[in-house]
């Protein structure tokens, strides 16, 4: 019961979802549109699981005093501040859980994009080597996209950006072609899988 | 000394200053309009005054500096035409973000929210959003954001389903735009323009060369080429002076360590 | 009577969708529109060759004693990966990226990595660290981590606190697997599933803690940045092949068999279409589009 009920689940619901997108005829539209909010009102539950899978793991760091587990208190204080706020005086433009999510959480997200820009340059330091012929047109190629993606490629000479745009136009675009089209394969016959029983590792076990 | 091993600490180093520095210098650099730029540009521009344009803020607080003046081009563009404009958010952290912005460029040109402008806010799971609104967008989005009946506005009561939008524009940091192509474009046959980040362009180019999205303006520098397009030179002129210098460091850096490493190996 | 408790619950749901979908579309034309959308006979001819293709490789493959597929180096130094770990006394950490959901195949073929470095962990009594950025992913992993600690017989070691979730957010998720890392300073790093913009944070500070990286993604353009700072990255497809070369499950192995036959239909309909379409003839692009 506990595997077969899901795999006959989703059997159906698969079934029926691939079938739906070959007709438009109103009642089968209806249905998939019904579908679709039952995935919204599920997900909205699942996230439910997370906050108390954040609760439990760092409620028992606190009881353990393990290592770090003065953060665990602020992770779980943030999560109890920004529900209150956010109940409690709504999360509308001028409302004090928008404020901090303007002035703590956009920096904060911001500042972690931003190291990037950091990362990029140490992993091209170590990665971009001359160590044989392809090594050396990836380099080659990197420093050309790179000047032409600014002005200052254009400033240099206007080969440059027309060389960048051609690469990503050409080479770039047909590589990944060409791995889209084996990823579009390997969707097709996983859910295929999944559809008929066969893969079972979303429901915890082995296919 | 070794530079092919230099302390990642050190790069870290260099990247900041040449991060820092050129924003004390105010140099805005000539840009040429590349032909991705100019196709979003044109699709926007096509539109009739009336028509509706649905802009989707497809990202999360953390590339906000980046993406503000891409979505800050097209809701310029947009309300200089006086299109009709649906704004909402796949992203939950895109929601105020979005909404904000709306609110602070509809100012400049003096629209009345409900009349020219709606915000629907946010709905999660974006691939149910996104086929559900190919269905019905009240059903989706019953209530605006600010917690008001669609049905409040009766100039937004024609736009049903895709069918009666010319454009959706999908202002995106990460892999959104694949999913407006899959599901809107590829079920509902909905014209899709892409504003997104820099390094998303070469995931996007084998949709926009089979024309199953539009554009993009990627980056500081698309929006910057859309500045211009539009006749002014505004923020993201400004940034791109220190993009370059970036873009030059890293370049050094990397020519600096194979040099290094070529006359290590040698002795 | 499990059968029948089954059939009878689903019944249930089936029934209840057309009913809840009937009640809202009493004014609509029921009569007047077709069944079957004919603008969508070419996909629902595609559909059908893939799903008969599918049936016919699993069936080959059966009538077949062996069926080899090409050595992927990333999947052979998973053993070296865990080995190391080991021996090292450090545990291995495993992400599937912050772009992906349950319902993403890269997701499912990730879970089936993640299944069988677990009964190796399990076997080598290494620990293994789960972080994710879904709940749902966070209960499937739980599930399969526990099972595959079971089936290597070892449930006593396996450690439920070491599969967390962390946050939907993008970059927090960054941040929170970064934490990990820096304070756990895993001997391995595996990330396996749809990554995004974190990707090169993760990768680039597994390297600062001298961790070996196994990388696999089906998103193209994060591609790059695993192939520059990762030791081994599978690229797109091969994250599908990865669980059906690991495992030598027959149906898995049957399936990366169908996926080679599609796609030598779809070269050959590529090098049709190139044909036509250098003769100006494009009557066949313009049935399919």
């Amino acid at each position: 019961m506990r595997t077969r009920f899901p795999i006959a689940i989703c059997f159906v619901f698969g079934i029926f979802t691939l079938l739906q997108y070959f007709s438009k005829h109103p009642t089968l539209t209806a249905m998939y549109a019904e579908i679709l909010d039952w995935m919204q009102i599920v997900f909205v539950f699942t996230l439910l699981v997370g906050v108390i899978s954040i609760f439990k793991i760092h409620s028992a760091k606190i009881s353990r005093q393990e290592r770090d587990w003065p953060y665990s208190i602020l992770t779980i204080l943030g999560i109890v501040v920004m529900a209150v706020l956010g109940f409690g005086y709504g999360t509308e433009y001028g409302s004090p859980f928008l404020w901090i999510f303007q002035n703590i959480q956009v920096p904060m997200q911001s500042t972690m994009f931003a190291l990037i820009a950091f990362f990029v340059a140490s992993a091209a330091y170590r990665g971009f080597r001359f160590r044989n012929k392809e090594a050396a047109v990836l380099l080659i190629t990197a420093i050309i996209v790179m000047l032409g993606r600014v002005p200052l490629g254009h400033q240099i000479s206007d080969l440059i950006p027309q060389t960048a745009q051609w690469i990503i136009d050409n080479p770039s675009t047909a590589a990944k072609r060409g791995i889209l089209i084996g990823i579009g394969l390997g969707s097709i016959t996983t859910a295929l899988r999944v559809i008929l029983g066969i893969e079972r590792s979303y429901l915890g076990g082995r296919s | 000394m070794d530079l092919s091993r230099l302390d990642r600490r050190i790069i870290f180093l260099i990247i900041a200053i040449v991060v820092i520095v050129p924003m004390l210098f105010d140099v805005t650099p000539e840009v040429q309009i590349t032909k991705d730029t100019e196709q979003i540009f044109d699709a926007i521009d096509s539109l009739k005054t009336g028509d509706y344009l649905m802009v989707s803020f497809d990202f999360e607080a953390a590339s906000f500096p980046e993406m503000r003046p891409l979505a800050s081009v097209i809701l310029n563009h947009s309300f200089e035409k006086d299109l009709k404009i649906i704004g909402l958010a796949l992203f939950s952290e895109g929601t105020a973000i979005g909404y904000t912005l709306l609110e602070q460029i509809a100012r400049e040109y003096d629209k009345v929210y409900g009349v020219d402008y709606v915000y629907l806010g946010f709905r999660p799971q974006y691939v149910s959003a996104i086929l559900g609104m190919g269905e019905s967008i009240i059903k989706v989005f019953p209530e605006d954001y600010l917690k008001q009946p669609l049905e409040k506005y009766p100039d937004f009561l024609e736009l049903e389903n895709y069918e009666n939008l010319p454009l959706l524009v999908s202002v995106a940091d990460g892999s959104l735009p694949i999913h407006w192509a899959d599901y809107a474009n590829a079920r509902y046959g909905q014209r899709v323009a892409v504003a997104c980040a820099a390094v998303m362009v070469t995931a996007f180019k084998p949709y926009f060369e089979s024309g199953q999205l539009i554009g993009p303006a990627a980056g500081v520098k698309g929006a910057a080429e859309y500045e211009k397009l539009l006749g002014y030179e505004g923020a993201a002129h400004r940034r791109l002076f220190t993009q370059s210098v970036v873009h030059l460091a890293i370049i050094i850096l990397v020519i600096v360590a194979n040099v290094s490493a070529y006359v290590w190996r040698k002795k | 009577m499990k059968g029948f408790k089954v059939i009878s619950i689903l019944c249930l749901i089936v029934f209840f969708v057309p009913l809840m979908a009937y009640s809202q579309i009493e004014d609509a034309e029921l009569s007047d529109t077709p069944i079957f959308d004919i603008s969508r006979l070419p996909v629902f001819i595609a559909t059908l060759l893939a799903i008969i293709i599918f049936f016919m490789a699993t069936y080959l493959v059966k009538a077949r004693a062996e069926t080899k597929i090409r050595k992927v180096a990333g999947l052979n130094a998973v053993d070296e990966a865990i080995g190391r770990a080991t021996e090292m006394g450090r545990p291995v950490l495993f992400t599937p990226g912050w772009g992906g959901d349950i319902q993403r195949p890269t997701t499912i073929a990730a879970l089936n990595i993640l299944n069988l470095v677990a009964e190796k962990t399990a076997e080598y009594n290494c620990d293994l660290i789960f972080p994710t950025h879904d709940p749902v992913i966070m209960s499937a992993a739980e599930e399969t981590i526990q099972n595959a600690y079971i089936n290597a017989g070892h449930p006593d070691q396996f450690k439920p606190d070491n599969i967390y979730y962390t946050t939907s957010s993008q970059f927090g998720y960054a941040a929170a697997v970064d934490g990990a890392i820096t304070r756990v300073e895993p001997a391995t790093v595996m990330l396996l599933g749809t990554f995004e913009g974190e990707a090169l944070i993760l990768a680039e500070t597994a390297n600062s803690v001298g961790a070996m990286q196994i990388a696999g993604t089906d998103s193209t353009i994060q591609l790059a940045f695993f192939l520059v700072a990762c030791d081994y990255t599978l690229i797109g497809e091969e994250l599908f092949a990865a669980s059906g070369y690991l495992s030598g499950d027959e149906k898995i192995v049957s399936s990366i068999k169908a996926q080679d036959y599609m796609k030598i239909i779809i070269i050959a309909m590529l090098v049709a279409g190139g044909i036509l379409a250098t003769f100006n003839l494009d009557f066949l692009s313009e049935w399919i589009l």
